[in-house]
């Protein structure tokens, strides 16, 4: 086994499968998870605040930007993950393969980073596809397995810290891609005495072909991974420029949907910037939310409420109210985002009309007939915004049905799902 | 890890310990609200779910994926023995590049063909930017060969 184990290593092993480069590739792994982290977080939060939070509503684009850049460094995070797991494949047969409840506790941490990491960014992948293979909730496993990751994460770090820190600067050296002492090399080129006839097993050499995976080995070993200097620093740069190569070709290729700059570049990403009704993209449409009917009908009006105080607005006499015109993107959770120009009422002014005090937060209720979103709440530094509109227009027209007619709900900073679309009620909570 | 239990440059053995200590203490911590979070918004069966696909994804990689890409390196290395290494290596990154996009996009050809909300979800003609991409992608390898070879072939002239 221990045999096995070793050749095993020995086979895998290359120039580029080396501790400097795992460092390499595992700095910039760690950012991206971080980011991503980070990002994550605040995005959850935004949704699930706790009772002490408020977000900034300026620049209003920052949950686009936070958002966008999740998404982004989640794609990055493919090539970059299956560069580090190349980089370290040899560990995977190292032997022993555990010396003590240490090192178990090792090796099972790093099971469960390197399974939650795969799991983690396919979810998050797929989910911005809108494509649900898997047999369990998407947020709630995508929130707690961040969790686990940034858990293990530490763990992995602090379990090879001393490594880390040698391999950290480039004047360091790149260490041996695999050192294997005297007694283990003797293991891998010992013969394999039981297949030999016995004088055979005497001459020098006389190990490998011997049996399928003998002569495997051999012909493995005929084409020597492990070459002396240049080579190997041509490998290594090869790699590094490939690893490069991959993660910019992934994120220009698709970060389009989130960055407009990079619109041009747009070919894979599942969104496009510029397309849908009104130029801007959809994710739920009226039928799907079976608002057909009741956002249509004549007699809509917005009820707006404070405790006992209400009053309801049909579309006519908000849009006869005073008209404020802001620039502010849909940002979706999924990343994609669209800026556009909104004009309608702003909220503030809507709220005051029912004495509701400095400070005061909102329930927002939509005609959709059901969803998650159907009821949500908005913190007062959204309702007391300025740039926080009902708004009626979009890019000057009349709102589009799929974009929430008769009136839906822009504030800066936070993300689409909570832009109610098809208004119906608002209350002050006290 | 055994055996090399040393002290990096400019950090001291009690520093790298400390270090050490905080680091696997917030990783348990880590684990813990992780495994907390998990516990409270999903149910036993579901739990399991999410571990079988966290084992399949690590069996998926390490038993599959890096087997065939070891042997795809092996045989381009015997393959490649008169050709240039570096020729061998662009052509590797190449592939590599290709076979990175096409991971993120075949899924989006296939998702494309489940009913989807409306037109401006997945909005492309995915498998065949795939195609194109493959073409471009051989096209700018080829040049970047040639590029080489040439500049190559200059640096022995001239020397
Ligand atoms: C290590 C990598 C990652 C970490 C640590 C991470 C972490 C998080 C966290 C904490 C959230 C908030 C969840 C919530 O609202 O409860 C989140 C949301 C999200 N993440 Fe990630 N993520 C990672 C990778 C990815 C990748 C690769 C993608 C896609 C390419 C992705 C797509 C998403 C999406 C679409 C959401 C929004 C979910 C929603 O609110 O409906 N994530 N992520």
């Amino acid at each position: 086994m221990r045999r096995l184990l070793l050749t095993l290593q020995h086979a895998v092993a290359a120039p580029t499968r080396n501790p400097r480069l795992a460092v390499v590739i595992g700095r910039l792994l760690g950012l991206a998870f971080l980011v991503c982290f980070g990002t994550g977080l605040y995005s959850h939060f935004l949704q699930e605040p706790l009772p002490w939070m408020h977000f900034p509503t300026f620049p209003g684009n920052l949950y686009q930007f936070t958002q966008g850049i999740h998404i982004t460094a989640g794609i990055a995070c493919f090539p970059l993950i299956l560069a580090k797991l190349y980089t370290v494949f040899p560990n995977l047969f190292e032997t022993p393969p555990i010396t003590g409840i240490g090192s178990l506790l090792a090796r099972a941490s790093i099971a469960v980073f390197v399974g939650a990491s795969l799991v983690e960014i396919t979810i998050g992948l797929l989910n911005t596809y809108q494509f649900y293979p898997w047999p369990f909730g998407f947020r709630e496993v995508h929130f707690a397995l961040s969790f686990v990751i940034i858990g293990s994460l530490a763990i992995h770090i602090g379990v090879k810290l001393p490594i880390i820190a040698k391999y950290w600067r480039k004047r360091d050296g790149y260490g041996p891609a695999l050192a294997f002492d005297d007694e283990e090399r003797a293991e891998i080129n010992a013969p394999l005495v039981d297949v030999l006839p016995a004088p055979l097993q005497k001459v020098p050499g006389a190990r490998q072909v011997s049996g399928l995976t003998g002569r495997l080995f051999r012909w493995i070993d005929a084409a020597p991974a492990e070459q002396p200097g240049t080579a190997t620093s041509t490998s290594r740069r090869g790699f590094l420029v490939t690893v490069g190569v991959g993660v910019a070709a992934v994120v220009v290729l698709t970060a389009g949907q989130s960055f407009a700059l990079l619109r041009p570049f747009n070919l894979f990403a599942p969104r496009v910037k510029g397309i849908g009704p009104q130029a801007v993209p959809v994710n739920r449409t009226a039928v799907a939310a079976q608002v057909t009917e009741t956002a249509m009908a004549p007699d809509w009006a917005l009820t707006l409420g404070n405790g006992s105080r209400t009053l309801s607005f049909s579309r006519a006499e908000l849009l006869a109210m005073p008209q404020t015109t802001v620039d502010l993107p849909i940002a979706c959770v999924e990343g994609w985002s669209q800026m556009a120009t909104w004009t309608g009422v702003r909220l503030n002014e809507l709220v005051r009309r029912v004495d509701a005090g400095q400070g005061a937060a909102l329930r927002i209720t939509s005609l959709e007939k059901e969803g998650g979103y159907r009821v949500t709440q908005m913190g007062s530094e959204y309702v007391g915004d300025d740039n926080t509109l009902v708004a009626l227009t979009l890019n000057g027209e009349t709102l589009d049905i799929d974009h929430g007619y008769p009136a839906r709900m822009i504030a800066p900073g936070r993300p689409g799902v909570l832009q109610t679309k098809w208004l119906s009620k608002l209350e002050v909570l006290s | 890890m055994s055996g090399r239990e040393l002290s990096g440059p400019g950090m001291s053995a009690r520093t790298m310990r400390l270090t050490r200590t905080i680091l696997i203490g917030v990783g348990v911590l880590g684990l813990v609200l992780g495994a907390v979070v998990l516990v409270s918004k999903q149910d036993l069966p579901a739990i399991l779910r999410v571990a079988a696909w966290m084992l399949g994804a690590i069996i998926l990689h390490d038993a599959i994926l890096s087997p065939i890409v070891f042997l795809i390196g092996v045989v381009a290395r015997h393959a490649g023995r008169r050709v240039s290494k570096v020729v061998l290596m662009i052509i590797q990154g190449g592939i590599v590049t290709g076979c990175l996009l096409m991971l993120l996009v075949v899924p989006e050809i296939y998702a494309k063909t489940l009913p989807i909300a409306n037109d401006t979800v997945l909005p492309f003609d995915y498998a065949a930017r795939l195609g194109f991409m493959w073409l471009g992608l051989a096209v700018l390898t080829a040049g970047v060969c040639v590029v080489y070879l040439r500049v190559a072939g200059r640096r022995n002239v001239v020397r």
